[in-house]
């Protein structure tokens, strides 16, 4: 496996704030990783040191096989993508325009707007001002900006944060698509269900460190309890383990007719981060 | 790495499509070829009095534009955009640079054809006046750099349009306050000195000092710029 992403030791301090104290993970190629956390937890700050928008304070950052600051060079910035919370289109221009600006700079042909904005489900709209469009609606063009290159690896901060649940399952689809097209996924997310349903691994970032990280059925093992809820049909509810005394009584249970429901208390990802961290995620 | 004329041209139709919908910026355009009417009007006739309305757009469609346009993107985040896009710096300079040196030109002829004012020779005027646009240019991609706002762009402009528009009269005061002898290096002085130069014979040594005052200015401000700028490329 090609190692697309390599973060050892990374720190970031602010004045006398650290944001970022001492983070590591491995990102291969093809791989969507989830960086999930609270506000403040130093997502964005992490994103924009592998952009090499920011100078670490600490610690050794590889894109490509290569320094981060390589990113900085004009062709290396062909090779990724980024959705961040700054739309960063112009609003006196309208959607196409915005696009057809970015796909002169990436030196494509103009068919790669309509093949974006059919992307992001807004073809149709291309005549309108940024000015006038909905919240949800810059996010989607902003999307469609960062994927008009096709690039290698995408950075996306908080993608679906202002969509309804129809475009954001529009958007989960072309991300799950673009991913199988070979574009590896680095997105930053506060939502467990988004990052279950779309990361392959998932990283817990709490207080500018790495608590726990995984794919997420790796860490439901670690940190779930592998009993299961049964309901019984007089009305009881009986939680049980993986033990033989266990299985007898569940025999027991199932040769009187009383089992209404089984469940199991595998815990979801916002369970795991709540033990992993102490607190919720807001 | 070679500049692609491509990428320039796009952010210049960019700025273009922007700029027709923003009449803030646009009308400013206006305003020297408005002074320029008076002071035909009002017959000054002397090489100060059509310097008045070159020197003012200098400063106010050249510096006064260009700091609005780069203050806006930076304000916008649109800037930043721009830099992570594989456009190379002096793309992006010069292409957010061409709308305002184009307008300005433009702007300026029209205020030569409106005072009547043909230069002493032409060729050596045109190269004085694309010289020092350069010059005004990187002073407001400067401030632009600097402003965090539009707003607070149009403030911080005000200290450039006082000394480089204003700044050539001071030169009246000279036998009182020998201090203002300094305003004789300013660009905007040294092409009216130039334009005094060409209305006479000359040799190419007249011409030295003039020539030499404004690229230096160029040097200072293009530094300053191309460091601003890639300070900001990182936050």
């Amino acid at each position: 496996m090609e190692t697309i992403i390599e973060v050892s030791h990374l720190k970031k301090d602010f004045q006398n704030e650290s944001a970022i104290r001492d983070v590591s993970f491995k990102i291969e190629k093809g791989e969507i990783f989830g960086f999930l956390g609270p506000s403040g937890s130093g997502k964005t700050t992490t994103i924009k040191i592998l952009t090499a928008q920011l100078l670490a304070s600490g610690g050794k950052v590889r894109i490509f096989n290569e320094d981060a600051k390589a990113l900085k060079q004009p062709a290396s910035r062909s090779r990724f993508g980024i959705l961040t919370d700054n739309s960063g289109l112009y609003t006196r221009l309208s959607v196409e325009e915005n696009l057809l600006l970015y796909s002169k700079l990436y030196n494509l042909p103009e068919s790669s707007v309509k093949e974006a904005l059919t992307f992001v489900n807004l073809y149709e709209e291309r005549k309108k001002r940024i000015s006038v469009l909905s919240k949800g609606m810059i996010q989607r063009v902003t999307l469609a900006r960062a994927i008009l290159h096709k690039p290698e690896l995408l950075f996306l901060d908080e993608p679906t944060s202002a969509l309804d649940p129809v475009n954001t399952k529009h958007i989960y689809e072309g991300l799950r698509k673009l991913n199988e097209m070979g574009t590896t996924i680095f997105l930053t997310t506060h939502d467990m269900a988004e990052a279950e349903i779309l990361c392959d691994r998932i990283a817990f970032l709490d207080a500018g460190e790495i608590r726990a990280i995984g794919t997420p059925s790796q860490l439901k093992r670690q940190f779930g309890d592998d009993s299961l809820t049964v309901e019984l049909t007089d009305g009881r509810k009986e939680v049980i383990g993986k033990g033989a005394e266990d299985a007898k009584q569940m025999f027991e249970w199932m040769q009187n007719n009383l089992v209404d429901r089984v469940m199991t208390n595998e815990p979801s990802l916002g369970d795991i981060f709540v033990q992993v961290t102490g607190r919720k995620l807001l | 790495m070679s500049t692609s004329v491509k990428r320039i041209q796009a952010i210049l139709i960019k700025d273009y499509k922007e700029t027709s919908r923003n009449m803030a910026v646009s009308s400013m355009l206006f305003l020297p070829l408005i002074l320029a009417a008076f002071y035909s009007r009002a017959g000054f006739d002397s090489i100060q009095g059509h310097f008045m309305g070159i020197n003012f757009t200098f400063t106010m469609v050249c510096t006064y534009i260009q700091c609005c346009l780069i203050a806006e993107e930076k304000e916008k985040n649109t800037l930043r955009s721009l830099m992570l896009s594989p456009a190379s710096t002096p793309e992006i300079l010069i292409g957010k640079s061409s709308l305002t040196f184009l307008s300005t030109m433009i702007v300026i002829v029209g205020c030569m054809i409106l005072t009547e004012y043909m230069p002493g020779n032409v060729a050596v005027m045109a190269i004085a006046l694309i010289l020092s646009a350069v010059f005004y240019l990187a002073v407001g991609t400067f401030l632009g750099l600097y402003a965090k706002s539009v707003m607070e762009s149009s403030v911080i402009v005000l200290p450039v349009l006082g000394i480089f528009s204003l700044g050539p009269m001071a030169m009246a005061f000279v036998d009182s306050y020998p201090i203002l002898k300094i305003v004789e290096w300013l660009p905007s002085t040294q092409i009216i000195l130039l334009a005094e130069i060409l209305e006479e014979s000359f040799t190419l040594g007249d011409l030295v000092q003039p020539f030499a005052a404004i690229i230096g200015w160029i040097v200072v401000a293009t530094i300053a710029t191309i460091i601003a700028f890639n300070k900001r490329m990182v936050d």
